[in-house]
């Protein structure tokens, strides 16, 4: 057992909890329960007792102690033995009696005995340590903080006890840990320093969790071996989970050594049955403490154990006021502009104090009309390049849950991202939208480049003379070093609630806004729908007057024709002839008022027939232009009101027919992207259509003009004439299903006009 | 089989626009098969005339009409109206009735059809189609339809 080697690949495996030895301040008696035989010992029983294993082994422990200690143990052993430890037990060595303080445990099916001998002042100090217990605990309960409590506990505790240092020791949710607290006469500080979480292995952590107290008093001590070494009840080592003598793994003796720590006491503060932190206690000489002494300050560390969670709570109380205070900024800016990213634009400091973060980026992707719009983005503090991050959130997509992730390491992630883990290897990641693709990103540096690490990164790696490396911290936090490349301090569960409260401010915000403007948009359709009746029934009502002055005009010619000159019947020739223009217009109005309120009836229309019958119509109508219609690839089937998109696809193909005076005239109409015809979905971009010509083209300046109502660009005559209704109607049509229509033009080279038939989809 | 029963054919015109009614009547006085015609100005004169109250209860005055011309968006009683009524009344419901209106409205067509309506016309504005219109109009249900016997006074 001893001889089996340990260094730092197998320290995670090894078995602390039976080491088969024992420090050699105290005698260790192993009893079968129910006799009290003695049946393994420590080899110091000599030393201590004046009695030889051998001379132990088999004898009942009525041979060492008299008929009141044995009653006082059977006792112990029936009831709570920690209450009733330690025993005074006193046994005679020769001539003389030593007293000891005994400490009994059951376990695993055999009864240990742990003798430690008492020194002179023991017993009549307890009661002045008492007294300072219940000062420190008034103390530990009136502290307002954490760290004032955990002040207020390592100055009592080595008050107590006299160690050079004690500290506090907290571990982060990876099981690194930090020193919170310090009460020292050395001129070295730890206060702040931060261990890697390997310091202490799993199975040490298990231990300090099952002994609330540990006690190395020589860190260079031998260790004392078992007769027998296994348990003879077992065959097995003896498991010496719960005794205060168990010897400690050679690995952590050499690690105190290294720090220079001669002694060293360690209490653990548990919370929710976890090891959250200890008490740690150095001292440069070996140092014993009684037993006595210990339970006052295990005392300490369970007080402070169970205020950990008041204080923690008190902690994040602070903490969530002042995050709560920044949130009710936030609110306050968002609310007060008009668009997100303005409001969050105007927060920028606050936006990293919020979670701690050293960079941020706000990012706004397209807008439903806007796959063509670029995306917009806004950098706050250290970031990754700008160029690298469309990747990232196209990478950070599938990995939101809720709305919501969090890494300490996104290099691990991903290789991608390496280079950046100096100032990106943590990242909080919030969704606000998903469609508009709109998220916040907060980073946080590498570790390494932000806290001090115990251990001394300097010193040279020792190579013993066979060529292996000599176990030292500095190994130690090198392996960690390697281990905690490329991370951040972990994100809080606190500041992930924040975030997600942000975002239903955010959402709450964007979501009012909404309102409002769905609000003033039905308002605007209700104006909207007036103004149509008012167009259709003017339209209507104008065309009785109208007909009635052409009529009259008529009649005139008709009847007094012969008596009016030649100019006189020109007037009135020119009188009909501008009652038949109105007619056209009034039509028009007529026509696009209805578009308006009809009510569309979609049905699944193959565009590719229906475009196809459109043409053949133009083409009949004008069979002296010779045009070249061209449709690249078949277009798909779309629900949509067949009519009206008949209507949409006439006036702009006879558009592009009509404006063009290139000897070769042709028509493209075609579509944008990949259709995904058979998707579950709706999809998310609806297909975007075009019909392209290599006509006239617009100028730049009109191209706002075009799809105004009765806007034209050319005489009346010119290019074959027209109302000038005919893209007021297209507009019109494509809205009415939801969609956009742009157009794409140049002089003399042509216009694409773009539509689209649905809305994007809402998510 | 027995022939139809000759008898006068008349046509009752609702309109209110005195414009139309003019060119109306200028183009049925020069059709070359006159038809004698009444006119009435709005839905509430109409359904007066037909069922003989007020000034028309002299079946004289009022005489069964063969035809009725309706302008749709006569004042008070509306047009639809006077169709409804004409095409629920047992008697009367036989009358064909054309609706003469500035309306292309589908909903207005629609809707007449519906009640009953015999033929929608939008009323041209051109002066040439108004004419042709009307006499094609005229030629089609007096020359060319059969009517039924004039409904009993």
């Amino acid at each position: 057992m001893t001889e089996q080697k340990v260094d730092l690949t197998n320290c995670d495996r090894e078995p602390i909890h039976i080491p088969g030895l024992i420090q050699p301040h105290g005698v260790l008696l192993v009893l079968e329960a129910s006799t009290l035989k003695i049946i393994q010992v420590s080899n110091n029983t000599g030393e201590w007792l004046g009695r030889s294993p051998e001379d132990l082994l088999g004898q009942l422990l009525s041979m060492l102690l008299d008929e009141k200690q044995m009653i006082a143990i059977e006792q112990c052993l029936a009831g709570e033995f920690e209450s009733l430890n330690p025993l005074d037990l006193c046994i005679r060595r020769g001539s003389e009696w030593i007293c000891f303080d005994g400490i009994v445990h059951f376990h695993d099916g055999v009864v240990l005995i742990e003798l430690e001998p008492q020194t002179a002042d023991d017993r009549k100090n307890f009661f002045g340590f008492y007294q300072q217990v219940r000062g420190t605990i008034t103390k530990i309960q009136k502290a307002p903080t954490l760290r004032e409590m955990s002040q207020v506990v390592v100055e009592e505790v080595r008050k107590l006890t006299g160690f050079s240092r004690v500290m506090v020791y907290q571990f982060d949710a990876d099981g690194a840990g930090s020193v919170i607290a310090e009460a020292t006469d050395h001129e070295t500080p730890y206060l702040d320093l931060r261990y890697p979480a390997t310091d202490i292995p799993k199975q040490a952590r298990q231990l300090y969790t099952l002994n609330w107290l540990r006690i190395i008093p020589t860190s260079d001590y031998q260790p004392i071996t078992l007769t027998p070494p296994l348990n003879p009840l077992t065959g097995q080592p003896l498991d010496l989970s719960l005794s205060v003598l168990r010897s400690v793994s050679p690995l952590h003796l050499e690690y105190l050594q290294n720090m220079g720590v001669a002694a060293s006491m360690s209490i653990s503060l548990i919370q929710d049955q976890k090891l959250w932190g200890l008490i740690a206690c150095h001292h440069d000489s070996p140092r014993y403490v009684p037993y006595s002494i210990r339970t006052a300050c295990e005392f300490i560390g369970q007080v402070m154990s169970v205020e950990l969670a008041n204080k923690i709570a008190n902690e994040d109380l602070d903490y969530k006021m002042a995050l709560k205070s920044l949130q009710t900024s936030f609110v306050e800016s968002l609310s007060r502009s008009e668009h997100l990213i303005d409001g969050l634009m105007q927060l920028e400091g606050k936006l990293l104090d919020l979670v701690s973060a050293t960079g941020a980026v706000i990012w706004m992707g397209g807008t439903p009309s806007g796959e063509l719009q670029s995306n917009r983005c806004h950098c706050i503090g250290t970031t990754p390049p700008q160029s690298t991050l469309p990747a990232l959130i196209a990478w950070l997509k599938p990995h939101l849950h809720l709305n919501l992730f969090h890494t300490q390491s996104l290099s691990a992630l991903h290789p991608r991202w390496e280079s950046d883990k100096a100032i990106a290897s943590g990242l909080l990641a919030l969704e606000i939208s998903k469609v508009h693709e709109t998220y916040i990103l907060w980073f946080r540096p590498e570790v390494l480049q932000t806290v001090s690490w115990g251990g001394n990164p300097n010193k040279p790696v020792e190579v013993q003379g066979d060529g292996t490396l000599y176990l030292t911290p500095r190994q130690s936090f090198e392996r960690w070093q390697e281990t905690v490349s490329g991370c951040s301090l972990p994100w809080k569960p606190c500041e992930l609630e924040v975030v997600a409260e942000l975002r239903s401010l955010i959402v709450g915000i964007i979501l009012r806004q909404a309102d409002e403007l769905a609000s003033m948009n039905i308002e605007l359709q209700r104006s909207n729908e007036e103004l149509d009746s008012f167009a259709y029934i003017a339209s209507h009502d104008l065309k009785e007057p109208l007909r009635g002055i052409h009529n009259y005009a008529n009649f005139l010619m008709e009847d007094y024709g012969e008596t009016l000159n030649e100019d006189g019947v020109g007037k009135l020739q020119t009188l009909v002839r501008l009652t038949q223009r109105m007619e056209d217009l009034i039509n028009s109005l007529l026509h696009f008022s209805r578009l308006g309120r009809a009510e569309l009836m979609r049905q699944r229309v193959n565009l590719n027939d229906l475009v196809y019958q459109v043409v053949a119509t133009l083409t009949m109508a004008r069979p002296q232009n010779a045009i070249e219609f061209r449709i690249p690839r078949a277009l798909p089937k779309v629900e949509c009101d067949k009519a009206q998109i008949n209507e949409l696809f006439t006036n702009l193909i006879s558009n592009a027919i009509k404006y063009n005076d290139k000897p070769e005239k042709w028509v493209e109409i075609g579509y944008v992207g990949d259709i995904q015809e058979n998707a579950q979905e709706e999809p998310l971009h609806p297909t975007v259509f075009y019909v392209r010509d290599n006509g006239i083209g617009i100028p730049k300046e009109y191209i706002e003009q075009i799809f105004q109502i009765f806007k034209r660009l050319h005489g009346r005559d010119e290019f074959g004439g027209g109302t000038g209704a005919g893209l007021t109607i297209a507009r019109k049509i494509v809205e009415r299903h939801g969609g956009t229509i742009w157009v794409e033009s140049a002089p003399n080279v042509g216009s694409t006009f773009y539509f689209t038939l649905q809305a994007e989809a809402i998510a | 089989m027995t022939s139809p029963v000759l008898q006068t054919p008349s046509l009752l015109i609702v309109e209110d626009s005195n414009e139309d009614f003019e060119a109306l009547q200028r183009f049925l006085r020069r059709s070359p098969m006159p038809i004698p015609f009444q006119r009435c100005v709005n839905g509430e004169q109409a359904l007066a005339f037909l069922y003989r109250t007020g000034n028309y209860a002299d079946p004289q005055v009022a005489p069964r009409p063969s035809l009725i011309l309706l302008d749709l968006n006569p004042p008070r009683t509306d047009g639809r109206e006077v169709l409804r009524r004409i095409k629920q009344d047992d008697n009367l419901k036989k009358i064909p009735i054309v609706v003469f209106t500035t309306s292309n409205n589908p909903k207005d067509i629609e809707i007449c059809y519906q009640y009953g309506a015999n033929t929608y016309i939008v009323k041209p504005i051109d002066f040439e189609l108004l004419k042709q219109s009307i006499q094609q109009l005229m030629q089609y249900w007096f020359q060319i339809a059969t009517l039924p016997e004039k409904a009993e006074d």
